[in-house]
């Protein structure tokens, strides 16, 4: 604790010293500054009371000032309480300034404003930007995670990829991005935020109950994050700040998959197992080489024993023992599918490819900043300049972003101020898997998944350096993943942004403030990508391909507010009111493709050089909003505080009937600790109860065109060859939409009750939240009759409820073991329960929302349960022996070593209707505990990070613990431990052929799997110069330090990381193919001069 | 710029944004705009890559029908395994994909009718006619497919829309009268030809309507309907009465020569289309490239053999065993007692090469062949198209499963690559070829057994020779260099037919000889059972269970335990559509 505040005050601490000027006619006053523990403490403003003068106290806490003897001197330092000293007939005055243990004077950003600490009765949240800048990762709101008690963050190791940020549970079953936060940065809504550079960021503040974003208003029920950027205080001299952080990503180990020798000899155990089942079947004894014989495996042969090939391929003849001619062979070498049949030799790799350690690699990452701030009497600015660049462990997975950052605020009259926060911003990231930016790559069969499907005898490449893969006969369709990854060498894709605002302040009187405010954010994104003619594969692309894109997007926002401040003896008054207006972005976007140039060679290849297919195009206009909104607060002696809002809000995705909204929400604080009861209890140093109750509304997943009922069509949807040309098609127009003028908002009712404390002296700070959250009119696309045809998009009506609640905690402790050593512990936790508590009359669940996977279909929205539920058949074991089976209830494909289902209904007979709730993607309980501790010049800090009570439903094992699932293909360690007659407690069902309802194709209980998780995310170890060293060195601040990122995962699952997301909130928490978060150790340098 | 977004806020038309790239109704209502609104219905006859829900029918009439069953893996779409079992749930994707698909065909058709009706007033009486009676027809298609798949499903027409209660509406009626109704109007107002002054022949007309119409006669055992209807649609030289029907492109219709040509890209629109979709390449989408037979093809071919992927639909031994001739005719079940026809017998079994590698020593069946085998099957040691020799177990993904053969019938030539297939999507098995919905040797066929039960067996016996004239004419037989790939022997039929068993079994089996793997089996099996309407019988469960008898041992993994039992003639109605409004909708009986 005790140097924390030296770099925070060297800085001004210069700059004071600087502009210090002795008054000599009066006498000079010397002393110390001392902290809490008697430390001298450098950087404290020393000001004679009522007057301009003022010193700053040195590296060793002295000062020296001049001043009359009726003067009295004012210290003040952020973070300790404001100390007054009459100087009297004193030369010497030694101060120790306390702790402002409240830390209550705490300015906030809030919705529009900002408020203290002290007197605010909403929920909300302040997220430290130290914080923000501790990990190497390239999109902010990744580290929200853990960091606000009641924010959810689910995100994946894709460097570049947007992380779910979900405010508060769940609110909306519409497709992605509905359950979206509304970010506002410097006053302008966005729904991205992956542009801003952590280093920029001055505050975050997450507003979460209806009291603090009620404001925010039909935008706000998903949760608001207002972000601001940093600026310089007026008069402060220009300060040169550099943030750099360099390092690697370290890729993890993938899953323990068969080695070729167990991969053989599992196959002729699946292959026996079949025969067993097959002659029970016949009532025959089972003939092993029989059934071997007419397997005969393209590489293993048909004995009772496999044969192990030395080549797996010598021009396409598979199970090649011996030794080959090669120099023979390569004169057929043939791998470019222009000239023919590829002609390869692949050697059986029998020590075996570990495809996920060739898929991945040690990827560099860096991001420095290069801040310049500082003011004068009329103006103050920030210039911030930042280059991060990141690879992916994965081959070609990039994240670059340059960016270039100027805020600046000038005084044109005293009380007229203009500014403005800009920042440009090239981005670039390369390589993404999965939808929505990456967040649904869990439920993609993406490249990870590859990599336990490719089995290990393949090698990557073939003797002569071509590709290898599932050419080489008996292994099915896995696709080589290094081949699709290296594929993606030439790919290039960037956007740039252009994000801020400019505004101007006008105080007509004192305590009346006008501001006005135009931002916006302009973005254009342009990419060109190539898909390899493949060769080496049993399914391969049998083209070259060479698409392009480009798209353009402008968002405004146009804000008008008054604010009115004032306080009378007791009673403080703030008024708000405002307007807005803005567009959420319109543009047009296109791409196209084609096929098949002369040449492969990227230099040559163009649109104009393929055999182009027809472009796509579309051009969008956004939804427009127009509000209007007030707040209004009266608090009596900082004791009692009351505040209302409201904000009326009108959206053009609204037919004419319901275009606007109301959204009222109030707040009542009581400030106990003030109490003349409470003055007894000393431990107590503040305590506040707080409640609320509001609503906010949200829209995010209505399209634009949902009132309207449209009729369209496109080449893929609608066309036909008409004429009979078998080339062309002309496009037809159909129904694609059902409209509905009646829809309005969605409106979160949220109410919560919250308590902030402060005891023994600020050493615990505690906030505890309980809230509710009920959706109700909720906008959901109601599943409608097929009849009408299942090609038109119903519209979203309001027909459904939602229930959302929890608990908030946030516990911080702090405090000093001695001089030397301090501590800050900070805990936040939050509790989660999540119900769809009313479905459109007699559904009992949404029917249209079934995503499968290879014929498993795990998710169901049910009335009564969480959203994305997992849904299928109980495994109560497996089957012991025909007897059970017979035993048992009636179920298809039952036998032996495979899954006895329970019988829900106990009508005898296993069926559709025994189906049920299995599991839920939705964590109990989340949440974060950073720890630092400081020895002298040293910091330590430790970041754990838990999601407890959900579970993942693990769709991945279906490729590699069932041998007919594509057999031939990897088989996962684990297998090894299948069912077996000696093995009857096993949990994986016995090896065999068979394909069937008690098999692999059933949605079961047999995929789910604890999804908790205990990670220590980061360790921070850093180093401060002391402040001695560095007045010599003419700086203000210099810290070294190292980390070390995801550096343990406590967890029983047995996919590669249980941090898994999905592609929409109604269908999450299954993995086909996650990308871990893998370790990454970076160490950098923070300089100030 | 400020100012003047405020005054833009404030305005009232700034909360009024148009959507972009759609239309509205009144849009369309112009005769243009009905020509884009019926192009959108015959598009979606497809299913629009709803595999399940093409015409083609290879999951629903094949495979059920005992021609080919799943193929490839047992784990590989494996949805469509409890389909070849026949054990049928509710709750399958492919059952729901079958369903949709075609409602949205209807829903599509239906939403031309409305814009006819609300048409614009340059819309001629005439042009009114043409978009009814096409959108009546292709409503009509829907309505078939739903009726022979499902048995009675909601019937809504262009009157009730979502705000009508169309989620109301019971499945208590049959949709048969309905289906008369639309294909009779059709037939009625349909051109002849839709050569200048009109325009796209790959359109349906008045011949294309009346055959349909034909058809769904014969599908509720309705002979003297359907009879009268043959009469006018088989011209003079095939023995019909009249001129007889034409195809869109004014050709009278005919047997293609050479039987390959029926599948073949670049002889698209020949005189036995009767009505066919119009597939095309190349056209920004594979939707337009028979998208539905996508996993069709053999596989591990590399650039030697066509489609690479993904060796679904095998046809089964006993498909290939009914190619088999004794003296050039069939070896027919005796249409008495259990179904137990000679070919499934001893060395009347077609040869094949189960259990070989592609390096093992393989002489193909050296017996007697009807020629249209190697047309419709592909098997060890003979020509695949102009690719090479069909390779046996190389080309086949999962033998041990799935069987010795693969699927011939639309797939694409080597000299058509890149040109009549396209290249676009993940894997290159799309193609050009027209799927025939209805072919004139189909007519021939159903003419036929029209003319057993009411007009002259020796007719019958007439048609069914024309359909293996065709067959045996030697320069369209498979030839391996200069000699036929195989002992091909075909006649004709001798003279001497009756109103019996017998005769019905031939033209039954000659059906399945020259339709096989093109989606009639299955609906044809149940047809001859009553199961639409007629007499019922047990015949669909007397050749399925034979079939299955026969079968399953020879692929235990994908068969073994098998049993085509009396609920499984019609699928479960989607479990989904029953649960949107309980009470509304019956589900068949069983599930």
């Amino acid at each position: 604790m005790k140097k924390l505040y030296e770099s925070l005050s060297l800085t001004l601490a210069m700059m004071l010293m600087l502009a210090s000027v002795a008054l000599a006619q009066e006498r000079v006053v010397t002393g110390t500054v001392a902290d809490e523990t008697g430390t001298g403490m450098p950087g404290v403003n020393v000001l004679v009371k009522g007057t301009p003068q003022g010193t700053v106290t040195d590296a060793n806490g002295a000062f020296s000032i001049s001043a009359a003897p009726e003067a009295t001197l004012v210290f003040t330092f952020v973070g300790y309480k404001t100390t007054e000293m009459a100087v009297g007939d004193r030369t010497t005055i030694n101060v120790a300034m306390d702790v402002d243990l409240t830390s209550l004077d705490e300015v906030v950003v809030t919705g529009y404003g900002v408020d203290k600490r002290r007197e605010i009765a909403g929920a909300l949240s302040i997220v430290k930007t130290k914080d923000l800048t501790v990990t190497p990762t390239g999109n902010v709101e990744q580290l929200l995670q853990g960091r606000v008690p009641g924010v959810t963050v689910i995100q994946n190791g894709q460097v570049g990829s947007t992380s779910q940020v979900r405010v508060r549970g769940f609110g909306s079953l519409g497709p992605a991005g509905s359950n979206n936060p509304l970010y506002i940065v410097d006053g302008v809504p966005t729904q991205d935020v992956s542009f801003l550079n952590p280093d920029d960021i001055e505050t975050t503040t997450v507003l979460k109950d209806a009291s603090s974003a009620s404001i925010y208003g039909a935008r706000a029920a998903a949760g608001v994050i207002v972000y601001t950027t940093k600026k310089a205080k007026k008069g402060a001299k220009l300060a040169v700040t550099y943030d750099g952080m360099f390092g690697f990503t370290k890729p993890g180990a993938g899953q323990d998959m068969m080695n070729p020798q167990d991969f053989m000899d599992w196959t002729w155990i699946a292959q026996r197992n079949t025969e067993n089942a097959n002659a029970a079947a016949a009532g025959v004894a089972p003939d092993y080489a029989k059934a071997l014989a007419a397997f005969n495996h393209p590489q293993f042969k048909g004995g009772l024993t496999p044969v192990m090939p030395d080549y797996i391929s010598v021009g396409g003849t598979s199970g090649v023992v011996g030794s080959v001619d090669l120099a023979a062979e390569q004169l057929k070498y043939n791998v470019d599918p222009r000239k023919g049949s590829a002609y390869q030799v692949t050697e059986a790799n029998k020590s075996g490819t570990d495809w996920y350690d060739e898929l991945t690699s040690t990827a560099p990452l860096h991001r420095q900043t290069l801040g310049f701030s500082g003011g004068g009497e009329t103006h103050r600015f920030y210039i911030g300049l930042s280059a991060t660049d990141q690879e992916g462990t994965m081959i070609n997975q990039s994240f670059h972003r340059y960016a270039a950052r100027v805020n600046s605020e000038f005084d044109i009259l005293p009380n007229l101020r203009i500014g403005e926060n800009l920042q440009f911003t090239y981005r670039s990231i390369l390589g993404l898997q999965g939808d929505n930016g990456g967040s649904g790559v869990s439920d993609d069969e993406n490249d990870y998944l590859q990599a336990f499907r490719m089995p290990s005898i393949i090698p990557v490449h073939d003797v002569f350096g071509g590709y290898a893969g599932t050419a080489s006969k008996g292994f099915n369709n896995p696709r080589n993943p290094v081949a699709n990854r290296e594929g993606l060498d030439n790919n290039k894709a960037f956007e740039t942004f252009g994000f801020g605002n400019l505004y101007l302040e006008w105080d007509i009187v004192p305590g009346l403030t006008f501001r006005t405010s135009i931002g916006g954010n302009y973005s254009s994104a342009f990419g060109l990508g190539y898909t390899r003619w493949q060769y080496e594969n049993s399914e391969n692309n049998s083209a070259f391909g060479f698409n392009q894109f480009q798209q353009y997007n402008f968002s405004w926002v146009f804000t008008n507010t008054a604010t009115y401040k004032k306080v009378f003896g007791d009673h403080g008054v703030e008024l708000l009111v405002g307007q807005e207006a803005l567009n959420t972005g319109k543009g047009w976007g296109y791409g196209q493709g084609g096929q098949n140039p002369f040449s492969w060679d990227p230099n040559f290849v163009n649109m104009t050089q393929v055999t182009t297919t027809p472009p796509n195009s579309n051009q969008f206009l956004g939804v427009n909003f127009s509000s209007y909104f007030g707040q209004v607060k009266y608090v009596f002696k900082e004791k009692y505080i009351i505040s209302g809002v409201v904000r009326r809000d009108g959206s053009s995705v609204f037919g004419a009937n319901n275009r606007y909204g109301v959204f009222p929400a109030a707040s009542v604080a009581w400030r106990v600790s003030s109490e003349n009861f409470m003055q007894g209890l000393s431990w107590v140093s503040d305590l506040k109860i707080r409640g609320g109750i509001g609503e906010m509304g949200n829209s995010n997943s209505v399209p634009g065109a949902n009132q309207y009922t449209l009729y369209g069509g496109n080449v893929g949807a609608s066309s036909y060859d008409i004429n009979g040309s078998n080339t062309s098609a002309t496009v037809g127009y159909y129904r694609t939409r059902i409209g509905s003028a009646d829809t309005k908002w969605e409106t979160s009712v949220t109410s919560n009750i919250g308590i902030d404390g402060l005891f023994f002296d600020g050493k615990l700070d505690v906030v505890v939240d309980f809230w509710r959250k009920d959706t109700e009119d909720l906008l959901l696309q109601v599943p409608i009759t097929a009849v009408v045809g299942p090609g038109a998009t119903p519209p979203f009506v309001n027909i459904g409820k939602m229930r959302n609640q929890g608990i908030d905690i946030g516990i911080t402790t702090k405090g000093n073991i001695n001089p030397e050593w301090s501590y800050e512990v900070n805990l936040n936790g939050s509790f989660l329960e999540n119900e769809i508590t009313e479905l459109p009359p007699g559904q009992t669940y949404i029917t249209t929302i079934n995503p499968g996977y290879r014929g498993i279909n795990p998710i169901r929205n049910g009335l009564g349960q969480g959203i994305s539920s997992f849904f299928g058949y109980r495994v109560e074991g497996l089957f012991a022996n025909a007897e059970e089976v017979a035993a048992s209830p009636t179920q298809s494909g039952a036998g032996a070593g495979r899954f006895r289902y329970a019988d829900i209904n106990g009508d005898g007979n296993i069926s559709d209707a025994d189906r049920t709730f299995i599991g839920s993607p939705i964590p109990t309980f989340t949440g974060g505990l950073n720890f630092t501790l400081k020895y002298a010049n040293f910091d330590f800090v430790a970041y754990l990070y838990t999601s407890l009570g959900n579970e993942i439903f693990n769709v991945s094992k279906w490729f590699t613990d069932f041998y007919p699932s594509f057999q031939g293909a990897a088989i996962s360690e684990r297998v090894k431990g299948s069912w077996s007659p000696d093995n009857l407690g096993a949990s994986i069902p016995v090896f065999e052929s068979a394909s069937n309802f008690s098999t692999n194709q059933q949605s079961s209980s047999f995929y789910v799997e604890d999804g908790s998780y205990l990670r220590l995310q980061n360790i921070t170890l850093g180093y401060t110069l002391p402040s001695a060293l560095l007045s010599k060195l003419k700086m203000t601040k210099l810290r070294i330090f190292a980390s070390t990122n995801n550096v343990a995962t406590i967890t029983g699952y047995d996919g590669l990381d249980p941090s898994v997301g999905g592609a929409v909130d109604t269908q999450f928490g299954i993995d086909v193919g996650n990308a871990p978060l893998d370790k990454s150790f970076t160490f950098g340098l923070n300089l100030g001069f | 710029m400020a100012i003047l977004s405020m005054v833009y806020a404030c305005s009232d038309s700034f909360l009024d944004v148009p959507p972009t790239g759609s239309l509205n109704e009144s849009l369309l209502s112009g005769a243009l705009g009905l020509e884009r609104s019926i192009i959108a219905v015959y598009s979606q006859v497809n299913g629009r890559g709803q595999r399940m829900g093409s015409p083609s029918n290879w999951v629903w009439g094949s495979i059920r029908g005992g021609e080919a069953n799943k193929g490839t893996d047992p784990g590989d779409f494996s949805d469509i395994n409890p389909i070849q079992r026949y054990e049928y749930q509710s709750t399958q994707g492919v059952i729901n994909e079958k369903y949709t698909a075609n409602y949205e065909l209807v829903a599509r058709a239906n939403a031309t009718l409305k814009l006819v009706a609300a048409a614009a007033a340059d819309v001629t009486p005439e042009q009114k006619t043409l978009y009814t009676a096409q959108a009546r027809f292709l409503r009509a298609h829907g309505y078939f497919e739903l009726a022979r798949g499902f048995d009675k499903t909601p019937y809504v027409d262009e009157t009730v829309d979502l705000k009508d209660g169309a989620g109301d509406v019971p499945n208590d009626q049959s949709l048969w009268p309905k289906i008369e109704e639309d294909l009779s109007f059709a037939y009625a107002n349909l051109p002849d030809t839709w050569l200048a002054p009109l325009s796209g022949i790959g359109k349906v007309n008045k011949w294309a309507a009346a055959a349909y119409l034909a058809k769904v006669y014969m599908y509720q055992n309705k002979f003297a309907e359907a009879k009268a209807l043959f009469d006018v649609l088989i011209p003079t030289t095939y023995g019909g009465p009249g001129a007889g029907g034409k195809t869109s492109n004014g050709k009278t219709y005919g047997l293609v020569p050479l039987y390959a040509s029926i599948f073949k890209a670049s002889n698209d629109n020949h005189e036995e289309s009767v009505w066919a979709y119009q597939a095309a390449a190349n056209t920004g989408s594979v939707n337009n490239a028979n998208p539905e037979f996508d996993l069709n093809w053999p596989y591990n071919t590399g650039a030697d053999g066509p489609g690479n992927c993904c060796s679904f639909f095998q046809p089964t031994f006993e498909m290939g065993n009914s190619f088999r001739t004794a003296g050039g005719l069939p070896l027919l079940d005796d249409g008495s007692g259990a179904y137990d026809p000679a070919y499934n017998v001893g060395a009347n079994q077609l040869k094949n090469d189960q259990g070989l590698e592609s390096k093992d020593a393989f002489t193909p069946d050296a017996g007697e062949l009807d020629p249209r085998l190697d047309h419709s099957i592909g098997r060890r040691g003979i020509p695949y198209l102009d690719w090479q020799d069909f390779p046996g177990k190389a080309w086949i993904r999962n033998q041990p499963n799935a069987g010795p053969y693969q699927t011939k019938k639309y797939a694409y030539y080597k000299s058509d690559k890149g040109s009549l297939q396209d290249n676009t999507s993940w894997t290159p098995g799309y193609t050009a070829i027209n799927y025939t919905i209805i072919r004139f040797a189909d007519i021939l066929l159903m003419a036929a057994e029209a003319e057993i039960e009411v007009g002259d067996p020796e007719k019958a016996r007439t048609y069914v020779n024309h359909i293996r004239t065709r067959a045996l004419n030697p320069a369209g037989f498979v030839m391996k260099g200069a000699v036929p790939a195989a002992n091909y022997v075909i006649t004709t039929y001798p003279a001497g037919w009756a109103k019996d068993n017998a005769t019905r079994e031939k033209v039954r089996f000659e059906r399945k000889l020259e339709l096989s793997g093109e989606g009639h089996r299955f609906y044809d099996l149940c047809r001859w059972s009553g199961v639409y309407g007629g007499t019922p019988s047990d015949y669909v469960e007397r050749v399925l269970g034979a079939y299955l008898a026969y079968e399953s041992p020879k692929l235990p993994i994908a068969l073994s335990g098998t049993a085509y039992g009396a609920n499984d003639k019609f699928l479960p109605l989607p479990q989904s559509q029953i649960d949107l409004k309980p009470g509304v909708l019956t589900q068949n009986p069983g599930f």
